[in-house]
């Protein structure tokens, strides 16, 4: 494990990215990460500190906290950069959950800024389209839900803020209208989706380069966006919700053979909402509740493996990764039994929640062999290969923190792109259920069912984690085993976020693959296969398992740890 | 095209064009592309070809009968798991139809051309697999150079005979496809 370094380290991930035009760095690090991106390496700060998908995103994030703004500021500044920085995996055509806890009185609140079905849409709605319905639910114009992040921003800055939108905004119109070299990353995502892109947003939008994908040192510009996040900062989210950008947005979803209309539009708001909360050894957990399921699936996989030796199997051991995996797929019932949006239908969640649920959950994981049998499980893995989505967290000087994840769906969500807006809009009406008699099937209004799960992790009351990711259904496990890495295998923050990664899920009552990536010893593998686990090996360091940012708080020191993971192109920034 | 890139180009076609000389690959438009691993850069290769103003047809799942009317077939080779998925298509079906594609090229005389247009990324067993069984049957393959960092394509391209031309970047691949099927 590397030491920690001190002070803001975003010049040199920045220095590291391939060459291109000068973007302003933020101070002159005096520890820099390691050229090899896997190795550990903690970003620490003493005052505050952003981690987020994109080093411009983190230095806009720095920026607002070292301008005066407070968490919730540096959070929506950076939320905004990564539009224009990381435009494949969230904006402003999109929604979230952003997890806020304000140290003046140790609140913690959730806002709800997802997104909803058009008041159009039956629950029919994709079941009609027969074997087509995969491509109206992810490329067609019905992919498209009400988008809720400008409006979730903005309710965010009014109520926890300080600053304006336009504020907020600003670094981000900067990054789109100067450009940056794409990444190894951003050029792969955007070869893996170009069929998407040019039957969507055409041979001539900004998200390719001349009619083809960009390569890694490609530098892309956005101009529309920049005078798209302008116009908004200027006018108000009431351009985009009753104003010129509107029917522009109607207009492309409609084209497209969509049901949005400027109606729909104009009903959007987000909503505050409290915390689910659970425990996990004497840590309380607090995350987002439904629509969202990670948070609840994050304590209830905990709460199963608090009924477990964890600790004395050690992490990567084949008992810790067969029990886990096993809960896992015994979670995935639940998911399909009862997620829903619970604004349509009561979830049972106090019993859920509870220390007896999760103990019939490890009453049922065999320690010699796998159940096979999973009831109600209806998930279908073949269907679920996103890594899309983002995650950043935000710490100020006064304590405020921010744990935000948001989303466009599927990398460069549906690939539509309202005219001369230069904004993606989202496909997250894929998240509902094909079924019209699945709890999440569409409906008008209805939000559906996120994997997203951003949680903070307090200890005696006093904040310790903060944690999120990208990566659909991969979010819960992989968010479950970062904590367990900590709490239980004593892992520092980043060695936690770095360590290999497994999921496990299952479909039609039966087994999926346990998923792992290759760093899990073969050894451990084979002894997992005799427990009656089929393998799908995935790369080393894999994205499918999503790309998570932390912040831990080490209060004796007075230092904010901050991790971001490799396996994206996550950085941290502090002061 | 940045200046370096075009330097990369020129050069690469500098090198290609002793090599269309010597073996008079002679392809000749209309072209049908198909992609050998139902990767999205068989819809970039239809995108280069119209750059490159030539008449193409784009086949996803081309089969021997789609090849009536062409003159030249472009095989583009990258092995895509999302898009096999996408096609219904198991990595043996998707081998078969290859073979049986190359088959009826070779017996109706209609030149292959390879292209390798996903680079490093687009590299791995499958892809790997595709290149050595197919990369032999071409007379020209162009390839963006990340993707032959290991010497794959050039191994089996001095081997087999193949005439190898290896851009830089994927746009770079235009001129050389364009000289290709120069008169």
């Amino acid at each position: 494990m590397k030491g920690h370094a001190t002070a803001v380290v975003l010049a040199a991930a920045l220095a590291a990215a391939a060459p291109g035009p000068q973007v302003p760095s933020v101070g002159k690090p005096p520890h820099r990460p390691p050229a090899d991106k896997h190795i550990p390496f903690n970003y620490t700060s003493k005052n505050g500190m952003v981690v987020a998908a994109h080093p411009l995103a983190a230095e806009a994030g720095l920026a607002m906290l070292q301008a005066g703004g407070n968490a919730v500021d540096a959070a929506v500044a950076a939320a905004f950069a990564l539009n224009a920085a990381e435009p494949f995996a969230s904006g402003i055509g999109g929604g979230g959950f952003m997890v806020i806890y304000r140290a003046r009185d140790k609140k913690t609140t959730v806002i709800n800024f997802r997104e909803k079905a058009p008041a159009a849409a039956a629950p029919s709605l994709f079941a009609e389209k027969g074997d087509a319905a995969e491509e109206w639910k992810s490329e067609r114009g019905t992919a498209v839900g009400v988008p809720g992040m400008p409006a979730g921003w903005d309710y965010a800055l009014r109520r926890y803020g300080t600053k304006t939108l336009a504020q907020a905004a600003a670094r981000a119109v900067e990054i789109a209208e100067q450009g940056f070299p794409v990444s190894a990353t951003f050029s792969t995502i955007d070869k893996d989706e170009y069929e998407k892109l040019l039957k969507n947003a055409g041979e001539t939008t900004c998200y390719l380069n001349q009619g083809v994908p960009y390569e890694p040192g490609d530098v892309f510009r956005n101009p529309d966006l920049a005078k798209t996040l302008r116009l908004i900062g200027r006018k108000g989210i009431a351009e985009f919700y009753t104003g010129s950008i509107a029917p522009k947005i109607v207009a492309a979803v409609r084209e497209k053979g969509g049901i949005m209309t400027l109606e729909d539009l104009a009903a959007y708001g987000p909503e505050e909402v409290e915390p689910l909360r659970g425990t996990y050894k004497g840590f309380e957990i607090l995350t987002v509740p439904p629509p969202a399921s990670g948070g609840l699936h994050i304590i209830q996989l905990l709460g199963a493996l608090e009924n477990w030796p964890v600790r004395a199997w050690g992490a990567e051991s084949p008992a810790y990764i067969h029990h886990a995996a096993e809960a896992m797929r015994f979670i995935f019932a639940d998911h399909a039994r009862y997620l829903a949006d619970p604004d349509f239908r009561s979830i049972p969640l106090a019993r859920l929640l509870s220390k007896d649920y999760s103990r019939s959950i490890a009453a049922k994981v065999a320690d010699d062999r796998i159940a096979g049998e999973y009831p109600f499980t209806v998930f279908d893995a073949a269907k679920d290969k996103r890594e899309n989505t983002t995650h950043l967290a935000v710490a100020d000087k006064d304590g405020n923190i921010v744990a935000l994840t948001q989303s466009i769906n599927d990398f460069f969500g549906c690939g539509i792109v309202p005219e001369g807006t230069g904004f993606l809009l989202n496909d997250h009406m894929r998240d509902f259920d094909t079924d019209p008699q699945s709890p999440n099937a569409p409906a008008p209004g209805r939000r559906p069912v996120s994997s997203m799960g951003p949680l903070i992790m307090t200890k005696d009351g006093a904040p310790y984690l903060v944690l999120g990711s990208p990566g659909g259904l991969r979010i819960f496990p992989s968010l479950a085993q970062i904590i367990v890495n900590i709490v239980d295998f004593g892992m520092n923050l980043d060695e936690a976020i770095e360590a290999p990664r497994f999921f496990a899920s299952s479909g039609n009552g039966k087994a999926h693959p346990l998923v792992v990536e290759t760093r899990i010893p073969e050894a451990v593998r084979k002894d997992l296969e005799k427990l009656g686990h089929a393998l799908t090996l995935k790369e080393d360091y894999d994205k499918y398992f999503g790309g998570a940012q932390g912040l831990m708080f080490l209060r004796d020191k007075g230092l904010i740890l901050g991790g971001a993971d490799s396996r994206r192109d996550g950085v941290g920034a502090g002061y | 095209m940045s200046r370096t890139a075009f330097v990369a180009a020129l050069a690469a076609f500098a090198l290609g064009a002793p090599l269309l000389a010597q073996n008079k690959p002679a392809f000749e438009q209309p072209i049908l592309i198909t992609s050998a691993g139902q990767s999205a850069d068989g819809q970039l290769a239809a995108v280069l070809a119209k750059k490159a103003e030539l008449k193409a047809d784009l086949v996803k799942m081309a089969a021997a009968k789609d090849l009536a009317g062409h003159k030249t077939l472009v095989l583009v080779l990258g092995a895509s798991m999302k898009g096999l998925g996408a096609a219904g298509l198991d990595t043996a079906k998707e081998k078969d139809r290859i073979k049986g594609l190359l088959a009826a090229a070779k017996a109706q005389f209609i030149p292959v051309l390879c292209l390798h247009l996903g680079g490093e990324a687009r590299r791995g067993e499958l892809t790997d697999a595709m290149v050595a069984e197919y990369l032999p049957s071409a007379k020209m393959a162009i390839v963006v150079k990340s993707g032959d960092k290991d010497g794959l394509f050039t191994r089996i391209a001095k081997d087999k005979g193949v005439s190898l031309i290896e851009v830089d970047k994927t746009l770079d691949a235009v001129p050389p496809l364009k000289a290709a099927f120069a008169k």
